[in-house]
């Protein structure tokens, strides 16, 4: 005796199924054009185009993909600063605002003659420091650092200091860099010595380097 | 809750330019109360030179000195980390303060090193130097 649920024409119950199915979605699809000719169609305004495309999805996910791009840029390659302070003038000026590419020393140690921005306290390797000093590295890992008539002397030698533009009368003795430190110094040696923040630092103080 | 000590003691050093004599003292007040009695600030600041303030009563009169001569003073504290130590009952936090005093832009800002020691079940500041970030 057949089994109960064998269609007549010999395909069984999955031929059924199948057929079902095809007649349900041939219903959506009739009730989908049916709606379609009952309302007629909503076309986006002009506002809403400008706002948000017409395409709200993909607008969506091209927002969500601009925001974490900038999040990871400018919070981990590119930092962006405000200068405060008269250390670095004139090659710097108070209130300028620039960026540090903090990738700048991810292949290549810090040159001499690069401005660079040094963190304070650490808040964590990941973390971005608010508050950072902005400086120029004279001296590298293991040299001495004088100043004589207003002139800098590495290892006893005259540095060349094309960007120095005020007249400067600092003297000190030769100060020596440590194997992983650098000798840090702003461009304004007008200022008196004391007043001016200056000295050696290690490497891993160094958060980037200036853009320009 | 360390931290918090930390944010507390900027709100109460910061004052208004228009906080009155009775509202200074009061931050006065509060700001030793932060300290422990055998507190120490000892700061070396270029142009200021190095000096230490030992003990509540020199902070006091520095503090009550300070907020009576200035019109507005505004201190934050930037980027703290703290450390517990390993007894829950010592810890050291590190960061960076920016003062600045009336309606002049200038401001300074400075690395501290701030211990602090648990004292009859409340943190306490028992020492506050300066750190020299370049040397």
């Amino acid at each position: 005796m057949p089994p109960a649920t064998s269609a007549p024409n010999g395909f069984g119950a999955e031929a059924t199924q199948i057929i079902v199915c095809s007649q349900l979605w041939a219903d959506l699809r009739f009730n989908l054009v049916v709606q379609d000719m009952n309302i007629p169609a909503a076309r986006p305004g002009w506002l809403q185009i400008v706002l948000i495309g017409r395409r709200p999805a993909a607008t969506l996910v091209r927002i969500v993909v601009l925001v974490a791009l900038c999040l990871v840029t400018f919070k981990f390659v590119l930092l962006p600063i405000r200068v405060e302070g008269i250390s670095m003038e004139p090659t710097y000026h108070d209130r300028r605002v620039d960026c540090i590419n903090r990738l700048a020393y991810w292949r290549y140690e810090p040159q001499r003659g690069d401005v660079v921005a040094i963190r304070f306290s650490d808040p964590g390797r990941f973390s971005t420091p608010r508050a950072m000093l902005l400086k120029r590295i004279i001296g590298l890992p293991g040299e001495s650092v004088a100043f004589h008539d207003g002139h800098a002397y590495i290892n006893g030698q005259l540095l060349d200091e094309p960007y120095l533009k005020f007249s400067c009368d600092w003297e000190h003795e030769p100060i020596q860099c440590g194997p992983d430190q650098y000798y840090f110094v702003g461009d304004n040696r007008s200022m008196p010595f004391d007043l001016h923040m200056q000295g050696r630092a290690e490497r891993g103080r160094i958060i980037g380097k200036v853009l320009r | 809750m360390v931290l918090g000590k930390i944010a507390k003691l900027a709100a109460t050093a910061t004052i208004g330019p228009g906080d009155g004599a009775i509202t200074r003292a009061t931050k006065v007040s509060t700001l030793i109360g932060l300290f422990s009695t055998d507190a120490v600030i000892s700061y070396d600041i270029a142009g200021l030179g190095a000096r230490s303030l030992n003990g509540r009563d020199e902070i006091r009169e520095s503090a009550a000195g300070g907020f009576a001569s200035v019109k507005s003073l505004s201190v934050r504290f930037q980027d703290a980390t703290a450390q517990v130590g390993a007894d829950q009952q010592s810890a050291v936090v590190s960061c960076t303060v920016r003062v600045s005093a009336g309606d002049s832009q200038d401001f300074g800002i400075q690395e501290l090193r701030v211990q602090f020691q648990k004292r009859d079940g409340d943190w306490r500041i028992t020492r506050v130097e300066t750190v020299k970030t370049l040397q």
